[in-house]
């Protein structure tokens, strides 16, 4: 009796200890912000009685999930903010926010004219515009649109090959590697393709959802929710696992469908894995061997995004990249960078996401690395544009670092 | 994954602890299930080379003839974390390192032996000022090893106030929680270097 | 011109018999004295479900009491707004109801007697109460629906005193009925002793009014009259959050903790009975016995209760009063027992109100002031019936905190439920009047001034009976160290804090140690190191 308490998030096995607060980055950066302990376990107890007690202020959470990490309770606190936000904020999301938001319908559009999309997102007088009109902040560096979406690269160069392996894992790349930042989806490419699997991409793959759920746009996210689950599982039909590479897409795809977009995902959860414990996992039991560049030298320091805190499988990426020889790797404190997706390019949000990051920068700038390792796009665009040393994906650095030709030969025989 | 030393519990006795034995040349990982009402920087640990998983837990072990061979965490799901030596520091009923219910207080990890008493309302005393006797219950030792059903585990080490008689909400009892640390310390370095 | 001591009715108990008594009272016009040994609603007023009957529980076998209940149901929704919530209630059958002969034909006799008593009961599908109320028993086989409710029994009873002292009724708390002084066969008033200061006085009226629920057995005894009075032990949980949103009871004969009553942030289960001797009266320990009794019922009621934390256990005592007409004193008088013990006993100037329900307090009080009218030959009607309660003329939240001007705060939010029309008084003057010093149930440093100042607030006990300081979750974990100090100063003496901080924690520490494991236990801990540890980590200072 008593044991398996079933309130929402865990709400009630809160005990008001406060730690969550003492890591909350808002919080201690906005005064408007009563905190994760009040906006979530504190705040449902009263929101149960009556959604009157519903505050506005649960806006300012970034869903950093640092509070859950902090917890000693189990309580999922930043679930708890989150759904309330879903059940009770009144207010519909703005023209930004969805621009924001539908970064897969955003993407098609901009990667056709990505020249003149990256050219007028640089001008300062069309950064002032969006200011104004939109409330993009003028300040912010916006990511860059490619003009060869990843997918058209792959089905034009690289899919005809993947059925030659004997290996096979389905690839689900987001809409950044997609749209933004294809050479990433690229090096994964060529990294899986070295180990001796091959690569395929998801049929019906849709965006994860996570910045439509940042920003209330619930039925939209839950539509994408239900289609990747239906494209999932046609995958995995074909016996192969999904690997992702974004870790916010992969705690999108794990945890929030099920507690905040209440979607089933049971019968994928264990067949969904990041990259970095995928391929650990893998070398460290054998079934796969890496053969690094000789000489290769490179000076790193890892930032853990909070998302991947949260999901607790950095450990993963550290060990993976301590496997390399020539890398020598320093692990930053852990921070957040401030951004929180989308949150950041919010113009009333600049200034705390700038703050919140701070100490991230400054303990970068100390370490002076070549580069931060880091798994996380949004964290990169914010750490890029803020300390102006470059964020490398793992998969990348694998990439550079691998002898590729000679760990293919190892692997593909 | 394969370490020297798992050490369950990020407060301040096992946070310690891990700092030393790490410091003293052995590979260990620290498993802390949320912050400590202790204020534990792990900053030290971490740059004698220290993992740190923040914000999972160990769920459950594998015995074998009388020793923990390996603990597996909520997170890492089926990659267990394989180690000689253990060092259990998941303090009292805060820190979840042991649940009371109705009738019985217990070690909920491995099922350790636990000192307590049945009857409920002998555990605390009307006034709230007075000791209360709940918070002197806790793991049973011999040496500094772990019983469990009256035999010890022969690499399992609480510490800190998993232990029966060792709180922190009756007074200060840092002292006595970083003794318990440093017991289970010397243990590990003694098995450690007989063993080579 | 009569001395201050004088007064025309003088009313024993600061309960929420003694608090209607005396605000119907003042409002006919009578100069009224209320004497309460500690604060008001400490009693069996505090300590029970807090379920605005619908009087569906009596409709079968008592359609007296049913009837009084719904009529006054309806008056306490019309005057009382801001101490109800129209929760609506469900009577649910369960399989083991039926197997024990109270199945669906009991269901219709009971819907039958509701009606006969003027309730509004209908019988619904299982699914639809499923529903209605989705923690229900998904196992029920029947379910019917009545229009019960939940009552903020502290709220109720200080908006009684409230009410009388602004008809210019004197309430003295912490005073203690001491003795009587009699004139042959007439009671010419009360001895008092101040409990705080020690100090004894004496107080003048031509009646008395006995209202102190079972203790009323020993006032009489001071006045030479017997009153068969048994001591019913009541025990309840609370648990930590509202786990139901709708009363639920079982369609069955009425039995042990078979009430699940959502009120305020919280859930309560009760209750048992069990008679106990009056000396115990005063020290009420709930056992473990009386927990897994109170837990069982609960979850065959709402099953998820096995897995809520119960935040503590509490426990009243129901005065039972013997029936006159029997000459062995062994039945029990149902519903209202208004005694003047000029006709019954030959004791002059002295009435006794006991008996009743919470709900049916102000029909008490009417019956009361009634007989006093009479004996002070006096010709005013009531009109509590119709007059709303203070913080009950607008005691809506949704409208009452929209009279904040700007962001309309989590505290003010909370306040305006709590204070209903009142709210207005409470002064937000700096952002430290803001400041929550109760987190679990938004309280902010101004309502504790407020209450300090308006309601008759000495101790952290108090308090909490007017704001719900230490109620939450944390049961003042937090807040306690925090609230105190504020009280010690709004009662302008910082030295008191050690004081009223050691007082509230041992009343905490009470209710919580009945119910000490668990997640309770983990709490307790906590709250041991955060007051026993000298730097135990920081807190936010007011």
């Amino acid at each position: 009796m008593q044991e398996n308490n079933i309130s929402t998030g865990n709400f009630e096995q809160c005990q008001k200890c406060s730690l969550c607060e003492t890591v909350c980055p808002v919080m201690a950066n906005n005064p408007d912000y009563g905190g994760p302990k009040r906006s979530g376990p504190d705040g449902q107890r009263y929101r149960l009685k009556n959604g009157i007690f519903y505050d506005d202020s649960l806006k300012y959470c970034l869903n950093c999930k640092r509070c859950e990490v902090a917890c000693p309770s189990g309580v999922r606190i930043a679930d708890l903010i989150q759904q309330a936000r879903i059940e009770f904020s009144q207010k519909p999301p703005r023209l930004r926010d969805i621009m924001l938001a539908s970064t897969d319908q955003m993407g098609p559009v901009a990667s056709a004219v990505a020249p003149l999309v990256n050219f007028s997102l640089g001008l300062s007088p069309v950064k002032g515009l969006l200011d104004l009109t939109i409330g993009l902040d003028h300040r912010r560096t916006l990511p860059k649109y490619s003009s060869e979406t990843f997918v058209h690269w792959f089905n034009k160069k690289a899919a005809a090959r993947q059925d030659e392996f004997k290996k096979h894992i389905s690839y689900f790349h987001g809409c950044y590697a997609n749209y933004n930042y294809p050479q990433l989806a690229k090096d994964f490419v060529a990294v899986m393709n070295a180990f001796g699997y091959g690569v395929h991409l998801i049929e019906g793959e849709r965006c994860c959802g996570v910045a439509k759920i940042a920003n209330g746009m619930i039925p939209a996210a839950t539509r994408d929710a239900k289609a990747n689950m239906n494209a999932f599982s046609k995958s995995l039909v074909k016996g192969r696992d999904i690997i992702t590479v974004s870790t916010t897409c992969t705690m999108t795809l794990l945890e929030e469908y099920p507690e905040l977009l209440k979607v089933d995902n049971s019968s994928i959860k264990e067949h969904i894995s990041l990259v970095e414990p995928f391929l650990y996992k893998a070398i460290a039991s054998g079934q796969i061997k890496p053969v690094w560049k000789e000489g290769w030298k490179a000076r790193a320091a890892y930032h853990c995004p909070c998302h991947q805190e949260r999901l607790g499988l950095g450990i993963f990426t550290t060990e993976l990249l301590k496997m390399i020889p020539g890398l020598e790797l320093t692990e930053l404190e852990s921070n957040c960078c401030g951004i929180a997706g989308t949150y950041g390019f919010k113009k009333e949000n600049f200034r705390v996401s700038q703050l919140i990051g701070k100490k991230l920068f400054d303990d970068i700038a100390a370490a002076a690395p070549e580069f931060v390792a880091c798994e996380c796009e949004t964290c990169k665009w914010q750490i890029e544009m803020s300390t102006g040393v470059p964020v490398k994906n793992p998969v990348s650095i694998l990439a550079e670092a691998l002898d590729l030709e000679k760990t293919s030969e190892l692997n593909c025989a | 994954m394969k370490f020297d030393v798992v050490i369950i519990g990020g407060g301040l006795a096992g946070t310690s602890a891990a700092t030393e034995l790490q410091k003293s040349g052995l590979k260990c990982i620290l498993v802390a299930d949320g912050l400590s009402l202790y204020n534990c920087p792990k900053n030290e640990f971490k740059a004698a080379g220290g993992t740190v998983l923040q914000g999972d837990r160990v769920v459950s072990g594998d015995f074998e003839d009388g020793r923990l061979l390996r603990v597996y965490t909520a997170k890492l799901g089926n990659e267990p974390l394989e180690a000689g030596q253990f060092v259990l520091a998941t303090g009292k009923y805060f820190s979840r390192g042991l649940v009371a219910d109705m009738d019985k207080v217990y070690e909920p990890l491995f099922n350790l032996d636990v000192e307590y008493d049945a009857d409920r309302p002998s555990w605390f005393d009307p006034s709230f000022a007075a000791p209360q006797r709940f918070l002197e219950f806790g793991v049973k030792t011999s040496g500094a090893l772990a019983l469990k059903g009256g035999v010890p585990i022969e690499n399992l080490y609480p510490a800190g106030e998993v232990l029966a008689g060792v709180s922190s909400a009756q007074g200060d009892a840092t002292e006595q929680i970083l003794n318990s640390a440093r017991q289970a310390v010397r243990a590990i370095r003694k098995t450690d270097y007989a063993g080579e | 011109m009569p001395s201050k001591n004088e007064f025309d009715v003088i009313i024993i108990g600061g309960g929420i018999t003694g608090a209607g008594t005396a605000r119907d009272c003042a409002m006919r016009g009578l100069r009224v004295l209320l004497i309460e040994r500690h604060d008001i609603a400490t009693g069996a007023t505090g300590r029970n479900h807090g379920l605005l009957h619908s009087g569906a529980r009596y409709a079968v076998k008592d359609s007296e009491s049913a009837e009084e209940c719904i009529r006054e149901n309806k008056i306490l929704r019309s005057i009382a707004s801001n101490c109800i919530e129209d929760t609506g209630g469900l009577f649910i059958t369960l399989p083991e109801d039926e197997e024990a002969g109270f199945g669906l034909d009991y269901q219709q006799k009971f819907i039958d007697a509701c009606q006969r008593a003027g309730i509004e009961a209908r019988a619904i599908s299982p699914s639809d109460a499923r529903e209605m109320e989705p923690s229900v028993n998904p196992s029920l086989i029947g379910a019917v629906v009545v229009p019960d409710g939940s009552v903020d029994p502290f709220r109720l009873c200080a908006a009684n005193v409230t009410d009388a002292a602004m008809h210019g009724a004197k309430v003295l708390v912490y005073t203690e009925f001491i003795d009587f002084i009699r004139e042959g066969d007439t009671i010419q008033g009360v001895q008092v002793l101040d409990t705080r200061t020690g100090v004894k006085a004496e107080y003048r009226a031509p009646v008395t009014v006995n209202a102190a629920g079972i203790w009323g057995h020993g006032v009489a005894e001071k006045a030479g009259v017997h009153i068969g009075m048994y001591p019913a032990k009541g025990a309840l949980l609370v648990f930590g959050h509202r786990v139901n949103n709708v009363v639920i009871n079982r369609c069955r004969k009425s039995a042990d903790g078979d009430i699940l009553v959502p009120g305020d942030s919280v859930t309560v289960i009760g209750t048992t009975s069990t008679k106990v001797p009056f000396e115990e009266c005063d020290h009420m320990e709930v056992t473990p016995d009386e927990v897994r009794l109170l837990l069982r019922e609960g979850c065959a009621l709402c099953p998820s209760l096995a897995s809520t934390r119960i935040l503590r256990a509490y426990a009243g005592v129901r005065p039972l009063v013997a029936d006159d007409s029997d000459p062995t004193g062994r039945s029990i008088s149902r519903g209202i027992v208004c005694l003047d013990h000029e006709t019954r006993d030959g004791v002059k100037g002295f009435i006794s109100i006991t008996g009743g329900k919470l709900m049916t307090y102000r029909l008490m009080a009417e019956l009361a002031t009634d007989a006093v009218c009479r004996k002070l030959g006096v010709n005013q009607a009531c009109s509590t019936a119709e007059t709303p309660l203070p913080g009950s003329v607008d005691g809506r939240i949704e409208t009452v905190s929209k009279r904040f001007e700007g962001k309309v705060t989590l505290g003010q939010k909370g306040a305006a439920g709590r204070q209903g029309d009142l709210v207005g008084k409470l002064r937000f003057d700096s952002d430290a009047d803001k400041q929550l010093v109760c987190e679990c149930e938004n309280v902010t440093l101004a309502e504790i001034k407020y209450a300090v100042a308006e309601l008759g607030v000495r101790s952290l006990g108090d308090l909490r009976r007017r704001t719900r300081v230490g109620m939450g979750t944390c049961q003042g974990t937090l807040c306690i160290r925090k609230a105190a100090k504020a009280l010690a100063q709004a009662l302008g003496d910082p030295s008191l804090e050690a004081k009223l901080a050691a007082d509230y924690l041992d009343e905490r520490w009470k209710g919580m140690r009945a119910v000490g494991w668990g997640d309770t236990l983990r709490e307790m801990e906590f709250m041991q190191r955060v007051y026993k540890f000298e730097k135990p980590y920081s807190y936010d200072e007011i």
